[in-house]
């Protein structure tokens, strides 16, 4: 079985992946408002360069990338579809009952499927490169502010750590239930929706059961290795903001500059394009 | 062969006529009654008993998990019933528990061993030093940037043992923390214990019901239904072999061959580990 606790993470080397995890979730969120601010197709193309330069520099094989996008592809159709019928444009193609084709509405939903897609890009990103552990890590450390306001968030931080250690005891554990049940004549992959349904009552049970066993133990180990004993407690993990960390912020925000720059006709780019794309397009 | 001379007369832990009952409404069980025993400093105690007998119970007393209803339990001179320095007892006796999988807290072995200390608020420097040390002791130090689920059970419980090492406590309780071993983690597991006794003169409790795991102790508690029922080196209290019976256990192979010898005729001395009885066994006309 693949090791559950490294999730997406695709082991390497590379710049991105040495990179603080708390400065690329920063920089993710950087991103997802630069996909947001993004208007017209030139920043658009903008994005996707800063979409193309990321996987070059994380040397993710464009293959993997491309797999993530395989994974919401309904989703895109969906969007693209209803987006394609439903919006109200000047310039009609074809309309029939409440659906209309227009030019507009063509423009939007390719804009809207590309920023989905960009989305999904952007963020995997950070998962491929970053061990859930670290994604952990650098949530508490950008969460620290929030102990001001009382927010637990150690507690927090605690508990994601420990659901990340015990999804692969309980995936394992899972399997080991059907298995027993299988050998006491159980079926699991037969019949109807509803049955099959029923069918998993017998495995949710005793998987409960185990998994308030282990949350029972579990909080006595907690508490014989002094859980809270300090509300000083220390931290074993340094994160250090390096070079790589400047340089990656740098970038995104210049891609965010030059987003914002086509998205207010700078030099007149957009007009030129634009007029191009409709000569084109009518 | 059980040379005394590591344990010394002081006691770090002592328990003063204990009695603890597990209560829900009505409904009350028991637990142990009337327990006096002294822990002493660099000795490697173990209480045996088969299930039910108690001794669960009597570890989560000694290191504060449960408080008495009558007696005293002291941990270095501190009241473990003190709500006050509740954490001060629990970092000095560690305790490590049945179920390797359901006592680590991190998904990299090294962040699991450095929890204890983190918690304590250890500075970063002490804690790496004591995490290599801990790791090292265990012999577990090339798995320090590892996952725990890759590992067998006897390693997953070296690593728990480390975890508790890195607290730098008094004391180590194992309770039971071979029961749900194979064999080979469970010899694991014994080496490593032994090694922490008789190298680093660390005071080891083991609670169990295996009975050979007891035959390297500097003595023995045997508890039956919630009361100590013989106690004494593992010699004395194997010879009894009447109470052992009385109180659910079996001696080990090694004693029971060399009682049936003797029996029938044999002239074999009584015998608890198997070189002892291969010797007298080698020395037959």
């Amino acid at each position: 079985m693949k090791d559950v606790t490294l999730g997406q993470y695709y082991p390497g080397e590379s710049f991105t992946h040495k990179m603080d995890a708390r400065a690329k979730l920063v920089l993710v969120i950087a991103f997802i408002v630069m996909v947001f601010l993004a208007k017209n197709f030139l920043s658009y193309i903008a994005v996707m360069l800063c979409v193309i330069g990321a996987v070059l520099v994380s040397r993710i094989p464009v293959s993997k990338m491309l797999k993530s996008i395989k994974a919401i592809i309904m989703i895109l159709i969906f969007t693209g579809l209803l987006n394609l019928m439903f919006y109200n444009g000047e310039t009609v193609y074809w309309s029939w009952w409440r659906f209309n084709v227009s030019l507009e509405g063509i423009i939007f939903s390719v804009k809207m499927v590309l920023r989905l897609v960009l989305l999904v890009m952007g963020t995997t990103l950070l998962t491929f490169t970053t061990t859930p552990t670290g994604i952990t890590d650098g949530m508490e450390s950008l969460m620290t502010p929030l102990k001001y306001i009382k927010v637990p968030v150690h507690d927090i931080a605690v508990i994601m750590s420990i659901a990340l250690r015990f999804i692969p005891i309980l995936s394992e554990e899972v399997d080991k239930i059907m298995m027993a049940q299988k050998a006491r004549g159980a079926s699991f992959d037969t019949g109807g929706l509803v049955s099959r349904a029923k069918a998993l009552l017998p495995i949710l049970i005793p998987l409960f059961v185990s998994a308030f066993r282990r949350a029972d133990e579990l909080a006595m180990a907690l508490d014989a290795r002094c859980y809270n004993a300090t509300p000083n407690r220390t931290r074993y993990q340094v994160m250090k903001f390096g070079w790589r960390d400047l340089l990656g912020a740098l970038g995104t925000a210049a891609f965010v500059v030059l987003v914002v720059a086509l998205n207010n006709n700078f030099w007149g780019a957009y007009r030129a394009v634009e007029s191009v794309w409709w000569l084109f397009a009518v | 062969m059980n040379d005394n001379a590591r344990a010394t007369q002081e006691a770090v832990i002592t328990a003063d006529g204990v009695s603890f009952s597990y209560r829900s409404g009505e409904y009350v069980s028991r637990g142990v009654r009337e327990i006096n025993l002294e822990v002493m400093r660099g000795e490697f105690l173990v209480i045996l008993g088969r299930n039910g007998s108690g001794k669960s119970t009597l570890a989560k007393l000694l290191n504060g998990f449960l408080v008495p209803d009558t007696g005293k339990v002291t941990v270095l001179g501190t009241d473990t019933s003190d709500d006050d320095k509740v954490y001060e007892v629990r970092s000095k006796v560690g305790m490590v528990f049945q179920n390797p999988d359901n006592q680590m807290v991190a998904s990299v072995i090294e962040n699991d061993v450095a929890f204890g200390p983190e918690n304590l608020g250890i500075p970063r420097e002490e804690i790496e030093k004591r995490v290599t040390a801990a790791l090292e002791i265990v012999g577990m130090s090339e798995y320090r940037k590892g996952s725990p689920n890759k590992l067998s059970g006897g390693q997953k419980q070296r690593i728990a043992i480390a975890a508790i090492l890195a607290m730098l406590p008094e004391v180590v309780i194992l309770d039971e923390s071979t029961a749900m071993l194979d064999p080979k983690g469970r010899r694991e597991i014994m080496e490593t214990v032994l090694k922490l006794n008789r190298e680093k003169g660390m005071t080891v409790v083991l609670i169990t019901h295996y009975m050979d795991e007891a035959i390297e102790a500097d003595r023995i508690f045997v508890m039956n239904d919630g009361e100590i029922v013989s106690s004494g080196a593992p010699r004395e209290v194997f010879a009894d072999a009447e109470s052992l019976k009385a109180a659910g256990l079996e001696l080990p192979a090694a004693s029971r061959i060399s009682l049936k010898l003797a029996e029938a005729g044999y002239d074999v001395p009584f015998a608890i580990t198997d070189e002892e009885l291969a010797d007298s066994v080698c020395r037959l006309k």
